[in-house]
Order: C-alpha cells, then structure tokens, then sequence
C-alpha cells in the first residue's frame, strides 16, 4: 500500500546568528545552513496494518508523514501511496488518504460540525447514498451526533479530534495518517479514539499509520512499529520482536519480613551468573528486595526459591519492562551513537 | 467539470457566511472607505472649481464624480486580498490542511474571494450604485442609462477581479519565502490605488506614462471597467479593451501555475 524507499529531506534555512548583533549580521549574510530531517529512509506497509512510528521530538516522524501525504517533495528517493507518487499527483493520492494532524484541525472554525462535513462530502465526491451510510457508522464509533450542530470553535478537545477523525475517515480512505491524534486527550477519550481506530480497520481494511508520543497507543493498536531517530530508520518490525530484544529485563520485587538479614545476600552468586544479569537491590524503608534479572539467562521460579532457601517473603510482585522505557533506552541509544 | 465546480463551491458559500458573521467591522469598513471617497470628491470639486476649462483629462464634472465613486465601488468589489489569506495559511501553517484535501489550492482561494466579491457587491455596492444612477439622471449633459453598458461593465468587472485575485495570488507567493508580507502589502496598496486609476483617472498621467501602463495589468483591474462604464469605449476600442483584459487573465493564471509549481517543490510548513 505505502513504498517509500531511500526518502531523504533536506531544509535549507538562512544562518541565524544569536543576539541582537547576530541579528544584524543575519541582515547581511547569505549563509545558508541544511538540515537534513529524514535521511534515506525506506520502508513498505500492507494493506490493513496499522503501524506505530516512533521517534522522539524533531526526529523527522511529522516530515515524513508529509511526504506521504504529497505536502513535501523528498529531496530524494521515491515513495508512492497505493501506486500513486503522491507529490506528482497529490490531488489524486488526497482522493485516497484521510489525515487527522492532532495539533490542528481541518475543520471549519466558524460553522457548525454538520456543515463541515457537507463541505467535506462536497469536495471528496462523496455520493449520497454512501454519506448516509458512512455517517451512521461515525456515529456509532465516534458518537458525534451530540455535538453534530455546535460550531466546531465550541467544541472541547476531545470533540474536536473524534471530530477531526470522523472528518478524515467520511470519504472511506485507503490509507489513514494519524499524527499524533490523542494529544492532550483524556483517558476515556484516547480509548474511544483507539477503539474507533481499531473498529475502522477492521471494518475497511484501512491502513493507519500512526505517530505517538504515547506508548499506551502503541500497545493497543500497533503490530508493528518503525522507530525512526535524527532523520534514521532505527526499527522496524513487530512489538513482540522489540520488547524481546530490548525489554528482557525483568524486575522481581518481593517483600521480606526482616529486611536486615537480606544485606549481602546475592542470588547471581548462588546461581552463577555474572553480576550485571543478576542485580539485587536494597529498599529498607518498605522492605522491599528488588531483584532486576535477564529474562533470556533466568527464570523467576529459580530466584524466587533461591531467596526463599534464606530469607521469608511476605509479597512477591513480578514486572516486565515496560514500552516506554524500551522506547527511552532506544532513543538514548540513537543519541549517544552520534 | 461541473463537478470540481461543486467542490469549490462550499468555499464561496462559506465566505459569503462568514462576511455576514462580521457585520459590524464590515460596515465599519465601508463608513471609512467611504470617508476616502469623499475626500476624494471634494478635491476634485475644487479642482474643478478652480479652473475654467471644462474637461480635465478627457473627464467633465459630472463624469468625474461619476468616475470617483465607480472607482470606489469597482476597487472594493475586485481588490480581495487574497495574499492575505495565502500568509495567514503560511504563519499559522494552515496551509497543509489545504494540502491534504483533493482540491487546487488556488482555485479555492478564488472561489473564496468570489464569496468576499459577491457579498461587497450586493451590501455596498448596490446601493451606491443606485444613488449615482440618481445622479447621473438629475445632471443634465451626462450620458443616459444604457443597459448595454451596463453588461459590459459588468463583464467587465469580473474580469478584473479575475485579474486582480490571480495577480494577488502570484503576490502572495511571497510569504512562502519570506513568511510576513505584511510590509510588502501595504506597498502593494498605495502602488495598486495608485496604478489601477483609484486615485486619479489614468488619462491625467503624461502619454509617455500611459504607453507604460499599457503594459502593465493594473489599468485593467479597475480603470478600464470605469472607463467602459462611463462609455469611453466604443465598437472596436471596448473589444480590444474587455481582450486585453481576458489576456491578462491568461498569463496571470499561467504565471501563478508556474510559480506554485516552483513553490510546493521547497515548501516548508511552519509549527510541526
């Protein structure tokens, strides 16, 4: 559905100098400087996948979402949307994509939501007969008809986006591009928005890429992410293959009732590992032994009975790594491999 | 064809709502334009009354104060000013939500301006309209009320709002190279009122000037429908004048393709 292979984009932005002095050099100087925001990346989606891509600030997410959308032309490479170059021919390739920008909004401030959509159905040929079908089932899954008469300036955060989505999804697009769709949002409202995301892709086939700073949308909608740092692909491929490559860390928190005779005990020399697979950590305060293991060299049932051979437990709790922090190392990684 | 017209056609209808929205700094507008047209009147009226020749630049009284509240009222109805909106879209980054929708960008810009048109002419326009017609037939020694002309006034007329809106639109290219045009609008302003005859008749200028102005698109935004109105074109001359300006319609709407081909290419959308 989307091929984009070996995009790259450079901005050429005039020199700025700092100061007031800087300010007046700027004045005079023809310097320019280029930033490249997204560097050679390529990449291929299917039809129906929904696919998170990830990146910290700046890391060149919301560029390439432009390209896609036929916004940007890449500096180089090329990318094509359901067959179609979508900068040669954006308004053919706009016939097929619905985008919801989550920092903006492409409805009409002054009107009311309804006339928005009529200008909408307007504009993407929307016949009458596939409108009526397509709002009722919006209405289901976005429950717009409570707001449907307000003029959108009125509406709250969440009323907008599920709005905005509605507004992106009425022409029944191939391909959705969601930048950041439940910023600001609420938790109820982000779960609606997921869910109806969820409902659209199952109910069309709809192929959804998504860009987030919000982990929880990953984990529920994503099967595969790209993460993508300083204009570089650094990821591709399933959450499950990242979270076993990257989130093997495994944390047992247990509760002793006498904290004291915990200190100096060390399970990776009784089981024989190495010190850094193993690493146990004191909390006197709660009488907590935190125990963080490598998940591919141990088990938990082996420390556990490991600590139970010498000390009395209380309360045992057992934590994966969490996505973000996955995601945090991930994005620190890129940064330090500069 | 017809429908690509249906899709642009929410843009006018919209505008034409929003104008009425913002009544009150509409009429406000209106009271200060007008203001500059009365000005305008007297010191004409005093320049007539100083002089003992009956004409002035090819212009008698009657026809001059006909001229300056034509020029008024054709100046508000076609200067839209559409590089408004364009750096409005470019600061705000808005211009990527029209990006994204399967339409021209300029064309929904000009049915938007056509909404502007539209409403400009049907709340002020008319009614001065219909004052000066009062006018013209208590005067005595001016022309009568001739339907024909009228037409052509008026085909006139969308001719040069066509000229100037595209015109405007090549304008406010700009902003995607420098952001703020601010500036540069108003410069714009004073040499459009100057130019297109708002301020003075064109035939006042020396011939040299004239020649020049020929060539330049701005006599046709608002001189020439004046001019048609006042029925200084005839036959030949009034063709020659209404081909000239569908000429410049031409080469405007091909200029402005040329440019936002090279505009989209180094595109940057501002705030994400």
């Amino acid at each position: 559905m989307i091929e984009v292979s070996h995009v790259t984009k450079d901005f050429v932005m005039p020199k700025k100098y700092p100061g007031l002095r800087g300010a007046i050099k700027g004045l005079f100087s023809n310097e320019k400087t280029v930033k490249r925001a997204v560097d050679d990346i390529s990449f291929q989606i299917g039809q129906g996948e929904i696919v998170g891509y990830i990146g910290s600030n700046g890391a060149g997410k919301s560029t390439t979402i432009k390209i896609m959308t036929g916004i940007l032309s890449p500096s180089d490479g090329t990318c094509f949307v359901a067959g179609i170059d979508p900068n040669r021919r954006r308004k053919e390739n706009a016939q097929n994509i619905g985008v919801v920008f989550g920092q903006r909004t492409q409805l009409w401030w002054d009107l009311p939501l309804s006339e928005s959509f009529t200008i909408l159905k307007e504009i993407y040929n929307v016949s009458d007969q596939a409108y009526r079908e397509q709002m009722e089932f919006l209405n289901q899954v976005l429950e717009l008809s409570a707001f449907f008469d307000k003029p959108v300036r009125t509406l709250s955060l969440g009323q907008r986006m599920r709005a905005d989505l509605g507004a992106a999804l009425l022409h029944n697009p191939k391909v959705l591009y969601l930048d950041e769709p439940t910023i600001g949002l609420d938790l109820v409202v982000k779960d609606n928005i997921r869910r109806a995301i969820r409902e659209i892709n199952e109910k069309y086939k709809t192929t959804v890429v998504l860009t987030t700073h919000d982990i929880g949308d990953i984990e529920e909608l994503c099967s595969r992410i790209i993460i993508i740092d300083e204009g570089k692909k650094i990821y591709d491929g399933s959450l499950e293959a990242l979270k076993d490559t990257y989130g093997t860390k495994r944390t047992l928190s247990l509760e002793v009732k006498q904290i004291q005779k915990a200190s100096g005990f060390s399970p990776a020399e009784i089981l024989g590992v190495r010190e850094e697979e193993c690493i146990t950590e004191l909390d006197f305060e709660n009488s907590l032994l935190k125990i963080t293991f490598d998940g591919h060299k141990l088990q938990a049932p082996q420390i556990l009975s490991t600590v139970m051979n010498e000390i009395e437990i209380t309360d045992i709790q057992l934590k994966e790594t969490e996505l973000a922090e996955i995601v945090k190392e991930i994005y620190r990684h890129g940064t330090e491999g500069e | 064809m017809k429908r690509r017209i249906k899709a642009y056609l929410p843009f006018t209808i919209n505008e034409l709502k929003r104008q009425m929205a913002y009544k009150g700094a509409f009429y406000l507008f209106i009271l200060v334009k007008m203001f500059g047209a009365f000005i305008n009147y007297y010191l004409w009226m005093a320049i007539y009354g100083s002089t003992n020749q009956n004409t002035l630049g090819g212009l008698t009284q009657g026809e001059m104060v006909i001229y300056i509240f034509m020029a008024y009222l054709t100046g508000t109805i076609v200067t839209v000013s559409v590089s408004n909106w364009v750096s409005e879209d470019v600061v705000q980054g808005t211009v990527a939500m029209n990006l994204i929708k399967p339409i021209d960008y300029r064309m929904s810009l000009i049915s938007r301006a056509s909404g502007d048109m539209i409403y400009q002419f049907l709340v002020p326009s008319v009614f001065i309209w219909i004052g000066l017609e009062i006018y013209r037939a208590a005067v005595p020694g001016l022309p009568p009320f001739s339907a024909e002309k009228v037409l052509f006034y008026l085909v006139s007329t969308v001719l040069s709002f066509l000229i100037y809106v595209l015109f405007d639109f090549c304008f406010g290219m700009i902003a995607f190279f420098t952001t703020y045009i601010f500036g540069l609008m108003m410069v714009k302003q004073a040499l459009i009122a100057f130019l297109t005859g708002q301020l003075i008749p064109i035939s006042f200028f020396p011939e040299a000037v004239q020649r020049v102005f020929d060539f330049l698109p701005f006599s046709s935004m608002v001189y020439t429908p004046v001019m048609i109105y006042l029925g200084k074109y005839t036959g030949n001359k009034l063709f020659f004048m209404l081909l000239r300006q569908a000429a410049w319609v031409v080469l405007l709407y091909l200029f402005g393709s040329l440019i936002w081909r090279k505009v989209t290419k180094r595109l940057v959308i501002l705030g994400g």
